[in-house]
């Protein structure tokens, strides 16, 4: 029975509403987009079989709040903080601890924290941070590296497997080095694109693992978007040629300074 | 005082260290905006730099135009919820602003100091290095810095913040700022280097930036400054630079009229340094504060660089003197002179 009940909490997965729309159909071209301006209120992520689940908002000062589960959905509430927040489900089943984490960004007025606090700080037993978080203008895309810890009761774990896989169903599996730190490549697995157009969709990606400490069997996640990487409607090659023409014509306009100086 | 110690000298030595800081310096300050010095720097350190240690103002600026005052006047809002974010940036701007004024372009800005070693490149390759603009173009050059500012990082982030304009267009000057590819480019990242093919506004805005940045690459190397004569920050500072502690004064005398060497000093060709006979402080619109024209003035206090009432460098018979020479030795080492002095030996030795 309580294999049963600890299989069914695997599956347990953050997923921001728009999100679930993106990756009902993985063939869709267009997701539901929020609006533009909309971001500054609060946020609502389904938590798949979380029931029972302990749910706590970490905010960007490390302060906590508990949140409740209502119809399958968590609704993070208007802080008033800019910055990232950490949603954070736990399920302690005695010999099983498991905890899913995600990092949203909310919008507020200005937290003056670092958010390297939020990810350095312990906020469950057995859990995955990124290292480091994206920054301001930068967010997950495809094709690109990022680095992930994994700890323990706040120390680093070498030597663990952590598997990436995401909502378009690409999987990766990667051994965490001496420090807990790993590396994925985010997969370019959307489907459908199209070259030189741009194209916002996003999915998620989970990363896992498992660890066994004595008697205790540790499982965990981190859940994060990711979005199509936009090289595929930009060009470096044509971006170079343009700067070899801005240099041609800088030249130029030297070239005729020189002239009408000598001429006077 | 050795001929090779002096003002300039310092300056630059400031300025490679504000670049190192600037561009490199999130390695140090921390990786995060909000483990940066002010998030409104009076200079143009950029945001897309992953390892910047603090954001120029105008970033800001941009993103409060588009996405609080125009939202409120869209929506009908209380317009000082609006307005605060940016007062907020402002008053931030100016706590640092105060301290240096001006000089944030002439010492610390990572673009100015570009400018600058490709200028320094320039004078090296024997590359005609032109002393400065002709009067017409500095004067129709001038009004281009207020059309920066209030079109591209007040007007047109507005207009898209009330819902005219694309959503592409809320940041109209970032996509045309050489710091962001130069700084993006210093850290070896080349994803800001790209003809954005998304939409007509991004198509436009992104072959107008790099165009940008290769037109300055290249005109830097004979011309002084070309970017920061047209830049919205200048401008910025301009409005501001009454409040600063750092000053330009001049102390005006009838030799004043017949010299100019202070004019032909200036990086950003400002004449009226030299035609001005009233104003005492001369911090000009143009002015960086880079104090080129105090180094250069031949005349004792006539000109100075005050922190309010302390005077920091003076003009002096004896340092003009010395900077002079010195100037006069670094413009002889260039290659064009290493070649005919190599010439010159080769046919000594054939005779």
């Amino acid at each position: 029975m309580q294999r049963q009940r600890l299989r069914s909490f695997i599956a347990i997965c953050l997923l921001p509403l728009s999100a679930v729309a993106a990756s009902t159909d993985g063939s869709e071209k267009k997701p539901i987009e929020q609006p533009a301006h909309d971001h500054r209120g609060a946020k609502q992520i389904t938590l798949e079989n979380g029931e029972g689940a302990t749910i706590t908002l970490w905010k960007p000062d490390l302060s906590t709040q508990t949140l409740n589960l209502e119809h399958g959905g968590i609704t993070i509430p208007k802080t008033g903080l800019d910055n990232y927040h950490a949603v954070v489900a736990e399920k302690d089943w005695g010999n099983h601890k498991e905890a899913v984490i995600r990092y949203e960004y909310m919008f507020g007025r200005p937290s003056k924290q670092s958010p390297s606090k939020l990810t350095a700080v312990e906020k469950t037993d057995f859990e995955i941070v990124p290292d480091p978080i994206p920054r301001e203008h930068y967010r997950y895309h495809s094709l690109q590296t990022w680095g992930f810890l994994v700890r323990l009761h706040g120390k680093p774990l070498s030597n663990l497997e952590l598997i990436l896989q995401t909502t378009h169903g690409s999987q990766q599996t990667v051994i965490s080095d001496q420090y807990g730190r790993v590396e994925f490549q985010i997969p370019d697995d959307f489907p459908n694109l199209v070259a030189g157009e741009r194209d916002k969709r996003s999915a998620q990606f989970t990363i896992s693992s498992r660890y066994r400490e004595g008697d205790i069997a540790y499982q965990t996640q981190l859940n994060a978007d990711y979005r199509i990487n936009p090289t595929h409607w930009q060009s470096t090659q044509l971006g170079l040629w343009v700067v070899g023409i801005g240099i041609l014509a800088g030249g130029y306009l030297g070239r005729t300074k020189k002239i009408k100086e000598k001429r006077t | 005082m050795s001929t090779w110690i002096n003002l300039s000298l310092l300056r630059k030595l400031v300025q490679i260290s504000a670049f190192i800081f600037f561009v490199y310096g999130g390695l140090i300050t921390g990786y995060y905006l909000e483990d940066k010095i002010s998030g409104a720097l009076p200079a143009l350190s950029c945001a897309y730099d992953f390892q910047g240690s603090d954001l120029c103002t105008l970033i800001p600026i941009q993103h409060q135009m588009d996405h609080r005052l125009g939202e409120v006047i869209a929506k009908g809002g209380n317009l000082m919820m609006g307005i605060m974010p940016t007062l907020i940036t402002l008053g931030t701007f100016l706590i640092f602003f105060v301290v240096l004024n001006k000089a944030f372009c002439g010492w610390i800005c990572p673009v100015g100091t570009f400018q600058e070693v490709m200028q320094l490149i320039g004078q090296k390759l024997g590359l005609q290095r032109h002393e400065s603009l002709p009067k017409k173009w500095v004067f129709r050059l001038r009004p281009v810095k207020w059309f920066m500012l209030l079109v591209l990082v007040f007007g047109l982030p507005l207009l898209t913040g009330i819902g005219m304009l694309n959503h592409d267009m809320g940041d109209p000057f970032c996509r045309i700022c050489p710091s962001r590819i130069l700084t993006t480019l210093a850290t070896g990242e080349t994803s800001q280097l790209t003809v954005d093919t998304a939409n007509t506004t991004t198509l436009v805005f992104s072959v107008l930036g790099d165009f940008l940045f290769g037109l300055i690459i290249a005109l830097a190397l004979t011309v002084r400054q070309p970017f920061c004569r047209i830049c919205p920050m200048l401008a910025l500072h301009a409005v501001f630079r009454k409040l600063g502690f750092l000053r330009l004064i001049k102390n005006a005398t009838p030799r004043c009229d017949r010299c100019g060497l202070c004019a032909k000093a200036c990086p950003m060709d400002i004449h009226e340094i030299h035609t001005d006979m009233q104003s005492r402080n001369v911090t000009f619109e143009d002015c960086t504060l880079c104090g080129r024209c105090v180094e250069f003035c031949p005349d004792k206090d006539v000109l100075q660089l005050k922190y309010t009432f302390i005077p920091v460098f003076s003009s002096s018979p004896q340092y003009f003197k010395q900077r002079k020479k010195s100037q006069t030795q670094w413009e002889r080492k260039n290659l064009i002179s290493w070649f005919k002095q190599f010439r010159s030996k080769t046919e000594a030795k054939v005779q």
